[in-house]
């Protein structure tokens, strides 16, 4: 329909790209939910979540959490709310609780309310806040 | 004769000639959020009293199709019932004031987006009714007009771009031909404003700044720039005295709660008040000029926001008949303020308050508890009241007959340390850290607390288990109606606060009943819908309010059998 050749995307280019950057095309492509989030062996987000286990980093995390998220997700993540009770990220993603945190966080859910705190809280705020948030997991 | 002056004397007669907005005709209707424009909420009905309340039964129910936080106030034209749901609002319904048979629903197109820009909950607390026409507010920070016969859209503005985090949840007052509204946005660096419009047009007529801009008076109260992003939201419905033209709004918190920026960060804050915030103000009808303020929390930094309703009343003060405006505000102090001047006749402790010692009569000022001013990087513990205040936005009513005011109240405490923060414009400002779920002693979290605000005492109370408990309404037939988080909507005696009657209306009660009367019959109107935001703050308490009662939405109405 008179567009270049050039411009053309090929099925397996599309293909190609699901798996290598699914978080980016569920930005510009609105996929599923299921199929939003980064895989869980990514190794560009699993690097950087260096705090896991770091008791010093949970404490400083804990904090944290309750200047920027307790009034969405309660007081130490003690949080009423079944969707937004992040006790819950393990029970309801496992392995890929880390993922689906981080990129949550830094695109938002505008229609639940979560905004996108992109240029506000860096990666090692992020990660330290995700530190405290593995030390209160609820039982699978 | 004034209608203040004749619900003293509880003539009817008073009330039949007010101006537009004001008051229902003849006192049978409902025609205004807090039931007259002084926000008294009371109504002179007695065929429901106390002698037969016993017997209240429901009439009829009205599904709202809309779940969380239900705040709606109905109101009553003819024999026409106005309500609003939660959600944006959702809906706006029109229906048979009788029967529930509906009429015709409003069902706006609200963005999904609004719902991280609203701090507190998708709530809508109602409309308000002049000319056939309703306005209402919304969550995406515009007002419209509405043909009350049809529903149909006449106007819409926009108040302010809700990506700054603001939104409209409260209805606006209306005098002569203006539409007055102020905005939410506390909580996210807004700079908050009160704005009149046209009736007929939507265009506007006058904005009042609650925060002033560098150069213009009371700037100095402010340090640096932080102006800017000062807060002051007048998010919750003010009030009107026709006599002396004033409107009076509540101006919020200033923005953002941790308060290193915006002066000393000490209770020896001298200039640095951040006017007008966590004040009231009395603005000209007309022009919308600021005739006075009186600041009851200067230099905020607890949340103790300033925006709770003002009820105005004509009280025996020293053997004078005194104009007076009254006001439980968050920060736990019972306000009694001449209303035509703004001078401060008495302030107590209507909560226990432990951050400050006193209001000094002289400077109007709190007498601050240092060390339980939060600092930066500086915790201060066990504050009493927590930031939901002694009473929150849950309405007080003010009864002439007992003399007394009902003010639902807060029993919490809390924890709070100031932190640096960036604004971010539409996310949350706080540059604060806190630990809301401290229940304060007695093994009560909430109490109907009756008030006599001449001689500044109280009265009775009437404990209620969790927080969050509904508004107040107090009629002529001796009763105080209201419900609780749990769902349970209860009369009680004015006068002894024993409670008379209750009925499980299944969701969590938050507004304040309404009541009319049509062909002859009293009926009592109340909205069900248990607040879900809010109580999140509060982690195990919350726990306990999720499970005392589920969402919901539902418009109970009550009569007694014939």
């Amino acid at each position: 329909m008179g567009q270049p050749s050039g411009m053309q995307v090929r099925p397996a280019k599309v293909a190609a790209a699901i798996f290598a950057g699914a978080s980016m095309l569920a930005v510009f492509f609105g996929l599923p939910s299921a199929a939003r989030y980064a895989r869980a062996d990514d190794p560009a987000v699993s690097a950087k979540n260096s705090y896991e286990g770091d008791a010093g980093q949970a404490a400083t995390g804990r904090g944290l959490f309750n200047q920027y998220c307790a009034h969405c997700h309660g007081p130490n993540a003690v949080s009423p709310d079944p969707p937004r009770d992040l006790r819950r990220l393990k029970r309801s993603y496992g392995e890929n609780m880390a993922n689906v945190f981080h990129f949550t966080v830094t695109h938002g859910r505008p229609d639940k309310g979560m905004p996108n705190w992109t240029g506000r809280l860096d990666d090692e705020t992020l990660w330290t806040i995700f530190a405290f948030l593995q030390t209160v997991q609820a039982e699978p | 004769m004034s209608r203040l002056s004749g619900m003293l004397a509880g003539s009817l007669l008073a009330l039949s000639a007010l101006p537009l907005g004001a008051a229902a005709e003849s006192g049978k209707s409902w025609t205004i959020y807090g039931g007259d424009t002084a926000n008294t909420r009371f109504s002179a009905l007695t065929q429901i009293n106390r002698g037969n309340v016993s017997k209240l039964r429901v009439a009829w129910v009205a599904q709202l199709g809309s779940l969380e936080a239900q705040e709606s106030t109905p109101l009553v034209v003819d024999d026409t019932l106005f309500v609003t749901t939660s959600a944006g609002p959702r809906y706006v319904y029109a229906l048979n004031a009788k029967d529930g048979t509906p009429k015709w629903k409003y069902a706006p197109e609200i963005p999904g987006d609004v719902q991280q820009t609203t701090c507190c909950g998708l709530d809508n607390r109602g409309v308000a009714y002049a000319g056939g026409k309703l306005f209402l507010g919304r969550l995406d920070a515009h007002l419209v007009a509405l043909d009350a016969s049809t529903g149909k859209e006449l106007w819409k503005t926009q108040v302010v771009d809700y990506h700054e985090g603001a939104a409209i949840t409260s209805p606006p007052i209306l005098v002569k031909n203006l539409v007055i509204t102020g905005y939410a946005g506390g909580e996210y660096g807004v700079r908050g404003a009160i704005t009149a419009y046209d009736q007929d047009t939507g265009k506007q007529v006058w904005r009042t700044h609650t925060v002033p801009a560098a150069g213009e008076p009371a700037a100095e109260t402010w340090k640096n720039d932080s102006w800017k992003f000062g807060g002051g939201a007048a998010w919750l419905v003010g009030s009107y005295d026709p006599q002396l033209n004033l409107v009076y709004y509540g101006a919020s918190n200033p923005s953002p709660w941790g308060a290193s920026v915006r002066g000393p960060d000490t209770s020896d804050y001298g200039k640095f008040t951040n006017l007008y915030t966590a004040s009231t103000l009395a603005l000209d009808a007309d022009t919308g000029k600021i005739v006075w303020h009186y600041q009851t929390t200067p230099y905020d930094t607890w949340d103790y926001d300033g925006v709770n309703e003002l009820v105005l009343a004509d009280l025996d003060i020293n053997g004078q008949k005194t104009p007076v405006g009254l006001k439980a505000d968050r920060n736990g102090f019972f306000y009694v303020l001449n209303r035509q001047t703004g001078a401060l006749i008495s302030a107590q402790p209507f909560v226990m308050v432990n951050w400050a010692k006193e209001i000094d009569l002289k400077t109007g000022r709190p007498v601050e508890v240092p060390e339980r001013r939060p600092r930066l990087d500086v915790w201060a513990k066990d504050i009493c009241p927590n930031l939901f205040g002694g009473k929150n936005w849950e309405p007080m009513a003010y009864n002439p007959q007992t003399g007394l005011v009902y003010i639902p109240t807060f029993n919490l405490c809390m924890d709070l340390v100031g932190r640096k923060e960036e604004r971010k414009k539409g996310a949350f400002y706080l540059a604060e850290e806190f630990d809301l779920d401290k229940p304060g002693p007695g093994g009560f979290m909430s109490e109907m607390v009756a008030w006599d605000p001449i001689s500044q005492k109280r009265v009775w109370g009437s404990k209620e288990e969790l927080p969050f408990m509904g508004g107040a309404l107090t009629t002529g037939g001796g009763l105080v109606f209201h419900g609780n988080i749990q769902g349970w909507f209860k009369a009680l005696d004015a006068k002894t606060g024993e409670e008379l009657w209750k009925f499980n209306a299944g969701s969590g009660i938050s507004q304040g009943a309404i009541t009319y009367e049509l062909d002859g019959k009293q009926y009592v109107a109340v909205v069900s819908g248990r607040l879900k935001t809010p109580p999140s703050f509060l982690g195990h308490t919350g726990e306990r309010i999720f499970a005392s009662s589920p969402e919901g939405g539902a418009l109970f109405v009550f009569e007694l059998p014939d």
